[in-house]
């Protein structure tokens, strides 16, 4: 796991169902040493999109030359995290899926606590060398975390 | 000699008129200046000599301006001939004193300490004059400026920024002019009907040499792999007199590179689909696009890893070099085959130095060696930055394919042929930010002149060495020699 200043290490066992193709793979893993605490920008961040008073709408996190504006950094890191359970739920033995790029992401206004984020990201699967987009709804807490609370393959475009 | 500076004037008046950027009137503007200081020391000494550069390069123009006036009477004409002739005004049109007339444009540059009382003279005399130039010597600076940035091309393009296909196309005819070890040359053309070309590194010399080959860029997406071609070349340029390692395999091999296979798909990249990977090709009538170029070699052809269909990123084309592209760069190889030592192709992204096969786990005649030269060129870029490559055939560590051009160029007798998969790991993919471009071009040369390096002292051993104990030997045998006679 790459942060900042430093690296963790992370070990994990992946299983992938032999019978049921279609099962997400089975992921026992164990973190060596402690994550850094982001409890101060996490509430930054929370705190700074609470307070807009248009929802935030971006598109092209990076850029096409791989730029990310620092503000936009914790929308992707978000998107990150994101993918990796859409990923997770796509994995099998002859796929090899990143996250290549966030399309489009708009904030959905909600009444409670969470903060709502609709993503369109660009899946790289790398066997078949395909772009696939993907829309995922994400919500998240500082003290709460992430969820996925819907996600779907769209069709490429031609 | 005065009609050598006149003409030399209406040159330089002519181009500073005009106002354009591309302006190189220094040089000239020089030639006049000394030759007009000549005209006036002459006056005195009647030197038949010109004047030595330097001192002429001292000369400044700053605050000079030139006016422009159109006189209205014949005593407005005779009394800008008085001015000009005593103050010894610099005409710049018309080019004669005696052509100065009522109603036509009279253009004087007046030296800065005569410009107020120039124009005190003019005001004096109801002479209605515009400051055409405000201050001649900001225009030959900015002048020479552009010329030297136009003749030094290694230093102002700036090789840490991703650059579209016209500038490319640019800079291989900047560097290709910038220095006498550089040839471009016509590859083919694309789908598109696009230029395809290649720069030829070549230290001249009489001996036969032998040729490293290096592509960028057959997948459209992989900005960073061009990037590092056209930096390959730039250090190459700047180091091959004071790095040792360089100059010597230089005087053995010549070196060919290709900084982007896949131009339609680059520019279709910049401007329409930055994830583009395929070629531009039309099939189905136009409803589906592009061949992965990386497929269309004559090596295994569909026989793994690819798709007949035309919507799918591996699509393999109609038939084994079915596409312009893959043809292009076949028949060039195949002319000079025997004399091709390594094929080198840079992709991105995945960090992976790949030996042949990716149509087959069976290992290439030659596997260990590949794989020795492979670790070692791994073990140098990750000196640089402590970045980690990962070795081995494409097949075993990364999937099978059919196709590709790695393949194909070790199968028709190429004996070092890799794959390299640059930065970055899955973080930013094949949108790699710009301030990696560096980092990765300097880590991964370091992979490179490795490879080359090997190949170059196993197929041109000792040279060196022998050199120094052949004339180790003979400096031994004249001092001897000396000590006799002296004795």
């Amino acid at each position: 796991i790459f942060e900042k200043d430093s690296t963790v290490n992370c070990t994990a066992e992946v299983l992938y169902h032999l019978g049921n193709k279609n099962a997400a793979p089975d992921v026992q893993f164990t973190i060596e040493g402690e994550l850094k605490n982001t409890d101060e920008a996490d509430n930054l961040f929370y705190n700074r999109i609470k307070s807009l008073k248009n929802e935030l709408v971006a598109e092209n996190i990076p850029d096409s030359y791989g730029n990310v504006p620092p503000e936009m950094e914790p929308i992707r890191a978000l998107a990150w995290a994101a993918s990796g359970y859409v990923i997770w739920k796509n994995s099998n033995e002859n796929t090899k899926y990143q996250l290549a790029q966030i399309k489009h992401v708009k904030q959905v206004k909600r009444s409670d606590e969470y903060l709502e984020f609709d993503y369109m990201i660009l899946l790289h699967e790398n066997v078949s060398q395909e772009i696939i987009p993907w829309q995922m709804t994400v919500l998240w807490h500082p003290q709460h975390g992430i969820e996925v609370t819907q996600n779907s393959r769209q069709p490429k475009h031609v | 000699m005065k009609l050598m500076i006149e003409q030399g004037q209406v040159w330089l008046y002519n181009r500073i008129v005009q106002m354009k950027h591309s302006v190189q009137i220094y040089p000239h503007l020089l030639w006049i200046v000394c030759t007009k200081m000549w005209l006036f020391l002459g006056m005195t000494f009647s030197l038949g000599i010109l004047i030595p550069g330097k001192l002429c390069s001292d000369l400044q123009y700053d605050g000079d301006q030139v006016l422009h006036i159109v006189p209205e009477t014949f005593q407005q004409v005779q009394h800008l001939q008085h001015l000009c002739s005593t103050l010894m005004l610099d005409l710049w049109k018309p080019q004669q004193l005696e052509d100065i007339r009522a109603g036509e444009d009279l253009h004087i540059r007046v030296p800065a300490p005569l410009v107020q009382e120039v124009k005190d003279s003019l005001d004096q005399h109801m002479i209605s004059y515009k400051v055409l130039i405000n201050d001649v010597q900001e225009l030959v600076d900015e002048s020479v400026l552009k010329e030297r940035s136009q003749r030094q091309v290694p230093e102002s393009y700036n090789y840490t920024e991703y650059h579209p296909m016209e500038e490319i196309y640019e800079w291989m005819t900047q560097i290709e002019k910038s220095s006498e070890l550089v040839t471009q040359h016509y590859l083919g053309n694309t789908v598109e009907n696009r230029t395809i070309y290649y720069l030829q590194i070549s230290q001249p010399s009489n001996k036969p040499k032998k040729i490293i080959w290096m592509d960028c860029g057959i997948h459209a997406r992989e900005w960073i792999a061009p990037a590092f071609c056209q930096w390959f070349v730039k250090e190459i340029l700047q180091n091959y007199e004071s790095d040792a390692t360089i100059r010597r395999f230089l005087q053995n091999l010549d070196l060919y590179v290709l900084p982007v296979i896949n131009v339609d798909g680059y520019i279709y990249s910049w401007e329409a689909e930055r994830l583009w990977r395929k070629n531009r090709a039309p099939y189905m009538n136009g409803t589906c696009y592009g061949t992965d170029l990386n497929r269309n070699f004559n090596s295994s052809w569909g026989s793994v890893g690819v798709s007949f269909n035309c919507t799918s990123e591996v699509f393999c084309g109609s038939g084994p070099e079915s596409e312009p592209e893959t043809r292009a760069v076949v028949q060039l190889i195949e002319q000079k085959k025997s004399d091709i030592l390594c094929y080198l192709t840079v992709h991105s992204y995945g960090q992976y130095i790949l030996t042949p096969y990716g149509s087959t786990t069976t290992p290439p005649s030659n596997n260990e060696e590949l794989m020795q030269v492979a670790e070692k060129a791994a073990a140098a870029l990750m000196g640089k930055y402590g970045t980690s490559y990962k070795v081995g055939s494409t097949s075993l560590i990364l999937y099978s394919n059919s196709g590709s051009s790695r393949d194909w160029a070790h199968m028709i007798g190429i004996p070092f042929s890799y794959t390299f998969e640059l930065r970055d790991n899955g973080t930013y993919g094949f949108v790699l930010p710009p301030d990696q471009i560096q980092p990765t071009c300097e880590e991964t040369m370091l992979a490179v002149t490795t490879i080359i390096d090997y190949v170059d002292q196993k197929y041109f051993p000792g040279g060196a060495v022998m050199l120094t104990s052949g004339s180790l030997s003979l400096s031994l045998c004249l001092s001897v020699v000396f000590t006799w006679i002296a004795s």
